[in-house]
Parts: C-alpha cells; structure tokens; sequence
C-alpha cells in the first residue's frame, strides 16, 4: 500500500497514522520527494482499510498495491484448482465442461426429457433451476423442492451432474444433500450472509454468478467470502454486466477469462444465454469464450422455447445445442484442450 | 412505427396528428384497445422523428419498429459487403485482414522496421497514427504530415495498404492521397461534419465504435457516410466504457453477430484499445475470429517499453506472429482463411 502525505502536513499528524499503522503489524518506509513524501507499507495490508487511512487530514492519496484476497489469489497458489463435481472434472488442461438444460425445472417429464437431449448432444452437466429469483413477485417462482427432485431423477436417468440455484439459507441442507454444484446467482453474488453459509455449512462446489455491476476485485472478494467460511471449491461463472447498451440483455465481458486466470487459480465459466439474451448470439458468444480460454460453458437448452416458462428467447434447442458443443470442440483444440 | 396514444384523448387531437403524418406520405393504421388506442404507421419512417411525436402531450408512447438506418441495413442489402483496400478484400468470406502496426508513428526507421516485422509475421495491412487524439494536451500529438509521408515510404518499401486516422476534414485531402483506409477514431464517432466529409469521398472508412455508444448509434453513424454516397464503411469495435476498471475498456464482442445480422458491413475488432493489456490481446483476437470478426487490428511496437503512446497494450512482433498462426487455425475451424 502506498500513502501519499500532502506537504507541509503537521508531522505530529503523520508520526500518528504511521505509528497506528504499525501497531497493526504492516511496516512503514519513507520516501521523500519534492512535492510530496510518501509511504509505502509492506507485511499483511489486507486488514487494513484504505477508506480509513484516507480519513486523515495528512494524506493525499492511498493506493492498494496488494490484492486484499488470499485464498483465490494466485499469487498464493500457482497451480490450477481442479475441482470435481461429482465426478466431472473441472479447470486447469480438464476438458471443458459442457452444462445444457432450462432454464426453470416446468415439470418432470420435461427435465428427463431434456437431460437426456443435454447428455446425447456431449452435455456432462444438467443446469435446472428449481428456486428462480425473477424480477417481476408475479412471475414464475420456479417448482422448489419438487423441481430438485424431478433433478435428482434425471441425474438418476442421466448420470449428469446437476447445478441448480440457491437462493436462501434456509435451503442448504435440501442441497447439500442432493445437488452436485450449487449455484449463487448474480443478485446473490454480494449476499454475504448467504456466502458465508455455504462456506461454512458445505463442501459442495460452489459456481459463483457475477453480480450484474460487480467489478472483477469485489466478485473475487466474494469467493473469498466462501473459501475463508471453509469451502475452497469454487468456479466463477461469467453471465455479463450492465452496460447502457440495449440490443443485449447484458454485455459479455469475455476478458475476464484471461484475468481471472492470471489472478486466481480457481476455474472459469461462461453462461453465452444470459449474457446475451438471445439465442441468436449464443453459438458466436460460446466459441469466443472457448477461444479465450473458458473452462466451461452454461447454455439454456429447450425442446420448446416458445413455450418456456422463462427466458425461452434465450434457450437453444437440443438439435442447435449439439452442433454448438461440435463446433466448439475443434476451436478447443486449437487452444490445446478438449471438450 | 407505432404511436400509442392516452386513454380518451378527444377524436379530434389524434385526426390532427394521423393528418400531420398522412401528410408526409406515410400510411396510418389503427387498432383500438380497451385502455389505449394504437395507431400503426407504414412508409418511410425514418423522415418521422419520435421525439416531436412525443411532445404531443395526448401520445402516451412511440416505438420505433424498423430500423432508422438504411443504407446500412441488411434489410435493403441482404449479401454481404465486401470492401477493397487498395487491393486487400475484407468482409463476407473473404481471408480475415490482420492489419498490425505502431499506436503512433514515431520516426521513418521505426516504422520501417515495424512495417516490416508486420508483414512478416503475416500481418495484411499496416496501422500507425499520425494525428493522435489524446486526452492530454500535452501528451505527444504525433508526427502529422511528416508521420503520414512515413507511412506512405513503408507502403513502398512492402507493399502493406495503410490506415491512419483522420481527426479534422482540413486534412482530407492529403489522406485521400496517401492512405488506403482512413480512420474515425472512437471520439469522432459522433462528429457529424466529419462523417459527411467523408460520405463525398470513395476512400474506405475504418469507423471505430464510441466509447459509449449504443449498436444503434454507431451504425447512424456509418449510415451518415453512406448516405452522403461513400459505400465502403467498415466498423470496428474498440470496447466501451462499464464500471470495470481492469481493462481499459469492455470489448463487446457480441456486436459481431449483431453487426452481421443489422447490417451487410464487415467487421473488424481492436483488442489493444479494447483491453489496453497486451497479456489478453491474444486472447481476445482468438475469442474476436471464433465471433466471426472480419479482421483485427492490433498494436505492434519493437519496444513497447519505449513506446510514445500505449505501450502496455502494444504486442512484440513475435508475439503478434504466433497470434496470427493461433488466429490462423481458429479461422480454418469456422470457415475462414486468414
């Protein structure tokens, strides 16, 4: 961390903050300059709070050099995090991991359908959710425990893994005890409650949705959130931002992957469906992402989208879903992986 | 385009505005509902602003069906356009362009030798700005006309096709006669008099998109150099501005499959700009071709370290090189040569 110190502060002042700061365990050395002198503070500056140094009238300016996150850093942990969900192996030179299915469970009959679509098309994972956070009281609330259930069948029927959303607390144990990934959506993303509890209360994989205007440091800070509660296994999931452009649901920020990669170790993956909004832009988005570098793809997949009960403009059918995963493959080989 | 109007406005107040639309030579239809009464109007819409319509206090909304570009429409030219520079053919399934070069020409020899390591390394076009927009006034502004006639020498000695950008019409004439493709950088998306300029011209246009313009927007502006008879405009998106303070700017690249289902123009991508990063420009240009981008340009220096102007972004020519064989493959997956 680096402190600027305003010129001709009251060195009373500044002896102050620089003896506050060490009390905390960081060292402060001096560099004088002309117009300023500024301090640049090394040991575990993580705990301390920049907003707070900037309280004092002395200082100019603060600036974090270090990231404030040690569990996903890279910097702490060269190597890439692979983790295994239920089976399926995800991250570092794993092959990609394909998730298809719709976006709410409508009834069971249609979730085994569709699992078995996902699987024949080269899907290794089901996506489903069961308790669906929409924006509108009136809408579609999603089937809850009957939804996982009719999951946990088409796991049965399938051998697909199954990531579904967790919206509540009060829902850990009904998935911690059925479902393979657990899904925190982007409005959840800086629930912190939420993410303390499924840091502390499960082992299961955790794919954690960026918030619609999170920054790539406050969605890392989050996963932090999850791995200092006790539950190191987490993957990123990028759905895109809000911008003010409208031809887009949201706008896919697709360097995230290279950056992700360098700061963390943990793995990455790419949701094309809601990050667009249109099933259109899906197939272009989701080779981009493969092309850059993603660990894994979350697409919405639907026999019949026309008639979904969310986002149908957003899903592919299963036909469109297989030639994606069969283009997809060869882009992943030119970048040295598989699919 | 549909006007909405308030629920029990006076018959006569919605004859005046149907009449005022009729007389333009549009057509109006209507379909009333329950709680408004909707009009549908067919024609040339595009004469009709929706924010004069909206002024009339008794409209409740105005949408805009069709879109108000034309020329730019793939609506009214459903193939592909295929633009030429100076030899070099991009757009519709046409090789991918790679056009490599230096943000700022720094000197004759440099860019020489950069121009060279370019082509070398399979690059198909040169880039290097003359007059640079910087946000600084006293950031270095480039090396103006002697920067252009160093361009043209590099045109000579390998044969590259040049691009530089145009800031002032003042300085049209010498781009006509030295550069291939003339530039309008990302803060002149928007400067009117400059696209007209340019509509009366032959010359292709590299549009760079706005830091915060919408699709819409941009493709407005390629229509404004359309419309004034320049047909060969090719877009090129450089990131926009979000939230995110990582990268310099948020490349959107679901603007390719959008650009190619609004419009017939090709499409070019600049990851330098977009990520102001050269760690993920590779990336980027892989994820831009697997889009199905038309071309990239990218930031080339011998010494980034050294650079005038955006050296963190610029890329060696060696890894420039293995960009364009990586690139190369990903473009024989989908299609494409390169």
């Amino acid at each position: 961390m680096i402190i600027t110190i305003k010129k001709n502060a009251d060195e009373k002042e500044v002896q102050q903050l620089i003896a506050n700061l060490e009390k905390r365990g960081v060292k402060a050395v001096e560099i004088e300059g002309s117009d300023f002198n500024v301090f640049g503070l090394t040991g575990d500056t993580s705990i301390i709070d920049e907003k707070a140094v900037k309280a004092y009238p002395c200082v100019e300016n603060v600036v974090r050099i270090a990231a404030k996150y040690k569990l996903a850093n890279r910097m702490f942990h060269p190597e890439d995090t692979v983790l295994d969900i239920n089976g399926v192996k995800i991250g570092g030179k794993e092959k990609i991991v394909v998730m298809g299915g719709p976006c709410a469970v409508e009834d069971k009959e249609m979730i085994l359908r569709l699992a078995k679509e996902v699987k024949e098309a080269g899907g290794r994972m089901l996506r489903g959710g069961a308790y669906k956070p929409r924006t509108s009281p009136y809408a579609f609330q999603g089937m809850r425990t009957e939804g996982i259930l009719a999951m946990v069948e088409a796991r049965e029927k399938t051998g697909l893994p199954i990531v579904t959303e967790l919206m509540g607390e009060a829902q850990i144990d009904e998935f911690e005890k059925y479902v393979d990934m657990i899904q925190i959506g982007a409005r959840n993303m800086q629930n912190f409650e939420l993410l303390k509890e499924v840091g502390k209360r499960t082992t299961k994989p955790i794919l954690l949705k960026r918030g619609f205007s999170n920054t790539i440091d406050e969605w890392i800070m989050s996963a932090e959130y999850i791995m200092s509660s006790g539950n190191p296994n987490v993957i990123f999931c990028e759905r895109g931002i809000r911008t003010f452009e409208t031809e887009t649901r949201n706008t896919l920020d697709l360097s995230v992957i290279p950056i992700i990669k360098e700061k963390t170790h943990l793995p990455i993956v790419i949701d094309p469906s809601h990050a667009t909004g249109d099933w259109r832009l899906v197939e272009a988005a989701s080779l981009a992402a493969v092309a850059a570098g993603a660990d894994g793809l979350i697409i919405e997949v639907h026999d019949n989208p026309e008639c979904a009960f969310s986002d149908g403009a957003q899903c592919l059918k299963p036909k469109k879903f297989k030639a994606l995963i069969e283009k997809a493959r060869e882009i992943a080989n030119v970048v040295g992986r598989d699919i | 385009m549909i006007i909405t109007f308030k629920k029990d406005v006076p018959e006569v107040e919605i004859e005046k505005v149907i009449k005022s639309i009729e007389e333009k030579g549009l057509t109006v239809h209507s379909s009333i509902g329950k709680d408004f009464q909707v009009y549908g109007i067919v024609g040339d819409t595009t004469i009709l602003d929706e924010k004069v319509l909206r002024s009339n206090r008794f409209v409740e909304e105005v949408t805009r069906v069709s879109s108000p570009y034309k020329k730019a429409s793939r609506m009214f030219h459903p193939e592909d356009t295929v633009v030429d520079v100076a030899g070099i053919k991009i757009g519709g399934k046409e090789p991918i362009v790679v056009i490599g070069g230096p943000c700022s020409v720094e000197g004759k020899e440099p860019l020489l030798d950069i121009a060279e390591a370019v082509k070398e390394a399979g690059g198909t076009m040169l880039r290097g700005g003359a007059y640079k927009p910087r946000t600084s006034p006293y950031a270095f502004q480039g090396m103006e006309t002697e920067g252009v006639h160093c361009l043209v020498a590099a045109r000579k000695q390998t044969g590259l096709p040049v691009v530089s950008e145009l800031m002032d019409k003042d300085r049209l004439d010498e781009f006509i006669e030295n550069v291939d493709l003339i530039q309008v950088g990302a803060r002149n998306m928007q400067n009117f008099a400059l696209l007209k300029a340019l509509g009366k011209i032959d010359k292709p246009i590299l549009l760079k998109r706005g830091l915060s313009n919408t699709m819409e927007e941009w493709l407005m502006a390629a229509e404004y150099i359309m419309a004034g008879g320049n047909q060969n405009v090719i877009l090129c998106e450089r990131g926009i501005r979000t939230f995110e303070k990582y990268t310099r700017n948020t490349l959107d690249l679901s603007v390719i499959p959008i650009i190619k289902k609004r419009s017939h123009l090709p499409i070019v991508i600049d990851p330098s700009h977009a990520t102001g990063d050269w760690e993920l420009v590779e990336s980027m240009s892989l994820a831009a071709i697997a889009a199905g981008a038309d071309g990239l340009i990218i930031e080339v220096h011998n010494t980034p370290e050294c650079a005038w102007s955006d050296g963190a972004q610029s890329l060696k020519p060696e890894k420039f090189k293995q960009v364009i064989e990586k690139g190369r493959k990903i473009a024989n997956v989908i299609g494409r040569e390169m």
